[in-house]
C-alpha cells in the first residue's frame, strides 16, 4: 500500500515524464491513424455532396444530416435496428440465463459438452451463419419447410427471407442462435460465484426455491445483467454481415439496417456524403450509449 | 464443478428435520429428476446443433438421394465426392491461406502493442492515463463502417488495395481497444512489489514488460490471443471493401454468395459450408477453456 503510494506520487510521476509514451505510442499511433482519423475524417465527408468517384465534391452543410429526416428507408432502418436491438438482446438473455440456471444445477449431467455446445454457434464466422440458414431457409430444399411439413404443418411453409412480413424475423433466428452463449457464459459464471452459504441461510430462513431465485439468484445477477446489456446494445449498433449475407437488405428494403442502409448508399447509389452522414449520427449513439460502460473499465 | 456435486450429499446428511425424508425413495425420485433434466437438455442441445448435423446428413450422401428422399432424411447412398468438389468449387485453397496468413500475422502484433499500451496503463505512470483509457476504450463501442470510406481512400493512397496486407493496418487499430481492456484488466492485478524489488535490483520497465509482466501473464495472453483470432478470421466488411480479386480473397469474404456459387447444387453447398465450418469448430473444441475464461475474466467487471 505504502510502495504503491509512493509510486504515485507527483515526483515519481515527473521522473517517468515522457518515457511511459514509448510504450504507449506503437498502439496509440495505429489507434488514431486508422480508427480515430478516419472516423474523424466520414464527419468532413458528412458535410459534402460528394458521390464517392470523383476527386471533385462540394461543402453541402448539414443538408445530408437535414435529408435523414425525408429518408423513409432510413426511417425503415432505425425501426428495424431498434426491433432487432430488443429482441436479439433479450431473447439470448433469457434464453442464456435458462440454460445457465439449468446447466448449473447438480440435477444435469454432461455440463461441459453441454456448455460447448449452445456457446459453438458464437465462434462462427456471421457470413457462414448467413449461409447455413439461407440454406435452411431454402423455400424448396430447406430444413426448415422440411420439417413443416413432416409434421403437417406444410401449409406454413414460406419463402422465408423472400417475403417482406417474415424477413427480418427470419434473420433474428441466427443471430439469437449466435448470441445466446455470450450470456450463457456471464450468467453461468456468475452463478458459479454466489456462495452456498447464501441459499444455505435463505433456506433456514424458510425461503422456497422460487423465493431463493428471487431474492438470492437474481440480486447476485445484476453486475452481469448490466455487462450483458451494455456489451450486446454497442454490438447492436454494428449488425451488418448477418444481414448483408443474408437478406442483403430485402426483400425491397424491408430488412434494411443503419449498417447496411449506410453502405448501399455509399457503393451502391453513389451518395458517400448522405453515406457518411447516417455512420456519424449512429457512431454518436452508440458512442453515447457505450459511454458508461466504458468509463466504469476505466475506474481502478 | 466438482464443488456443486460433492455439496448436495452432504446437504442432506446435515440431518435437519426437513430433509430427513432423503431416505431410499427420495434417490430414487432424484435419479428420475436427474435423468429428465439432463434428458431435457440433451434434445435442446441436439436441436441446437442440427443445423449442422442436417449439413452433415447432406453433405455426405449423393444429390440423386438428397432429392429423391427430402432433406430430412437419413443418407441412404453414401459419398465422400462433395467434398474435393466443393474445395475446388469454393475455392478453399486460396482462401485459407489467406485467412491463415492475415491472422497469423495480425494476431502476435496486435497482442504485442496491446499488451505495450496496457503495461503503460496498469503500471507505469502514463500522464492523462484515464483520457487515453476513455479514448482506446470507447473505441470498442465504434462501428467499423463508419470509417471503411476513409480508410479505402488511406489504402489507396498507400497502394494497399486489394492486398491482403491493407487489412493489416485497420484490423490492428479495430483489434487494439478489447485486447487493451483486458490486458490492462489483468496487469493491474500484478503486485506492485515484484516490480519495486526488481527495480531495486537495476531493472528497467522493458526489462521488468519482458521478464516479469510477460510470463505472469501468459493466461491471459493466450485468451485474448484466442479471441483476437476468432474476431481476424470472421471480419467480413473491411475485405470485402479493400479486397477486389478472387486470388486475395479471405475465407469470409469467399463465403459471401457462396450459396449462389454453388446454386441448386445443395450437396455440395453442404460440403462446402462444412469444409469452412469443420476446423473452426474443432479449434473451438480444443481451445474453449481460453475462449471461456477470457469472456467470463475479461468481458466482467460491474
Amino acid at each position: 500500500m505504502a510502495t504503491a503510494a509512493l509510486a504515485r506520487s507527483p515526483r515519481g510521476a515527473r521522473r517517468k515524464g515522457w518515457r511511459p509514451w514509448l510504450y504507449a505510442a506503437p498502439a496509440l499511433v495505429v489507434y488514431l491513424a486508422f480508427l480515430v482519423y478516419p472516423a474523424a475524417r466520414s464527419v468532413l465527408i458528412s458535410l459534402t455532396d460528394w458521390n464517392g468517384i470523383t476527386p471533385t465534391m462540394d461543402f453541402t452543410g448539414l443538408d445530408n444530416y437535414r435529408r435523414m429526416a425525408d429518408d423513409p428507408v432510413l426511417g425503415l432502418a432505425v425501426k428495424n435496428n431498434v426491433a432487432w436491438a430488443v429482441v436479439t438482446i433479450l431473447v439470448p438473455m433469457l434464453l442464456g440465463l435458462a440454460l445457465a440456471l439449468a446447466l448449473n444445477s447438480c440435477l444435469v449431467r454432461g455440463r461441459a459438452l453441454l456448455r460447448t455446445v449452445f456457446y459453438a454457434p458464437a465462434v462462427l464466422p456471421l457470413v457462414t451463419v448467413a449461409t447455413i440458414w439461407g440454406w435452411l431457409y431454402d423455400p424448396s430444399a430447406g430444413a426448415v419447410n422440411g420439417a413443416l411439413r413432416a409434421v403437417g404443418l406444410g401449409s406454413l411453409a414460406q419463402s422465408w427471407t423472400g417475403d417482406d412480413a417474415f424477413a427480418l424475423w427470419a434473420a433474428m433466428v441466427p443471430a439469437i442462435w449466435v448470441r445466446a452463449g455470450f450470456p450463457l457464459l456471464l450468467y453461468l459464471a456468475a452463478l458459479q460465484n454466489i456462495p452456498e452459504d447464501l441459499y444455505e441461510s435463505a433456506r433456514v430462513d424458510g425461503a422456497g426455491p422460487w423465493q431463493r431465485f428471487r431474492f438470492v439468484t437474481l440480486p447476485a445477477l445484476r453486475p452481469t445483467n448490466y455487462v450483458i446489456l451494455a456489451l450486446s446494445l454497442i454490438e447492436s449498433f454494428k449488425v451488418f454481415d448477418l444481414i448483408y449475407a443474408l437478406t442483403y437488405g430485402g426483400p425491397g428494403r424491408s430488412t434494411q439496417m443503419l449498417g447496411t442502409w449506410m453502405f448501399f448508399n455509399v457503393f451502391a447509389y453513389y451518395e458517400a456524403g448522405y453515406g457518411a452522414a447516417i455512420a456519424v449520427v449512429t457512431t454518436l449513439v452508440a458512442v453515447l450509449v457505450g459511454i458508461p460502460y466504458v468509463l466504469s473499465q476505466t475506474k481502478d | 464443478m466438482a464443488a456443486t456435486l460433492t455439496a448436495t450429499p452432504d446437504r442432506a446428511q446435515d440431518g435437519a428435520p426437513a430433509l430427513r425424508r432423503r431416505s431410499r425413495p427420495h434417490a430414487r425420485t432424484r435419479a428420475a429428476r436427474m435423468l429428465a433434466a439432463t434428458g431435457v437438455l440433451a434434445v435442446l442441445a441436439v436441436l441446437w446443433f442440427s443445423p449442422l448435423l442436417i449439413l452433415l446428413s447432406t453433405a455426405v450422401r449423393t444429390a440423386a438421394d438428397f432429392a429423391g428422399n427430402g432433406t430430412l432424411s437419413l443418407p441412404h447412398d453414401l459419398t465422400l465426392r462433395n467434398f474435393p468438389a466443393a474445395w475446388e468449387t469454393g475455392r478453399f485453397s486460396t482462401t485459407y491461406v489467406n485467412t491463415m496468413l492475415i491472422t497469423v500475422v495480425k494476431t502476435p502484433i496486435g497482442v504485442f502493442i496491446s499488451a505495450l499500451l496496457a503495461y503503460a496503463l496498469a503500471k507505469l505512470e502514463l500522464r492523462y492515463r484515464r483520457g487515453v483509457m476513455i479514448l482506446v476504450f470507447a473505441g470498442q463501442t465504434v462501428p467499423i463502417y463508419i470509417a471503411i470510406v476513409p480508410l479505402f481512400m488511406m489504402e489507396r493512397s498507400l497502394g494497399l488495395t486489394d492486398s491482403l496486407w491493407g487489412l493489416l493496418p485497420p484490423y490492428l487499430a479495430f483489434g487494439l481497444p478489447f485486447t487493451t481492456l483486458v490486458l490492462q484488466q489483468y496487469f493491474r492485478w500484478l503486485p506492485d512489489e515484484l516490480f519495486e524489488a526488481a527495480r531495486m535490483d537495476g531493472a528497467g520497465d522493458l526489462r521488468i514488460f519482458l521478464q516479469f509482466v510477460i510470463p505472469l501473464s501468459l493466461p491471459v495472453l493466450v485468451t485474448v490471443t484466442v479471441l483476437d483470432m476468432v474476431a481476424t478470421r470472421n471480419e467480413m466488411l473491411m475485405a470485402l471493401i479493400i479486397l477486389s480479386s478472387p486470388g486475395h480473397n479471405t475465407l469470409a469474404l469467399g463465403m459471401l454468395n457462396f450459396s449462389g456459387t454453388f446454386s441448386t447444387d445443395y450437396t455440395g453447398l453442404s460440403a462446402g459450408i462444412l469444409i469452412a465450418v469443420v476446423p473452426i469448430l474443432v479449434i473451438y473444441a480444443f481451445l474453449q477453456r481460453w475462449i471461456v475464461g477470457g469472456l467470463t475474466t475479461g468481458a466482467v467487471k460491474g
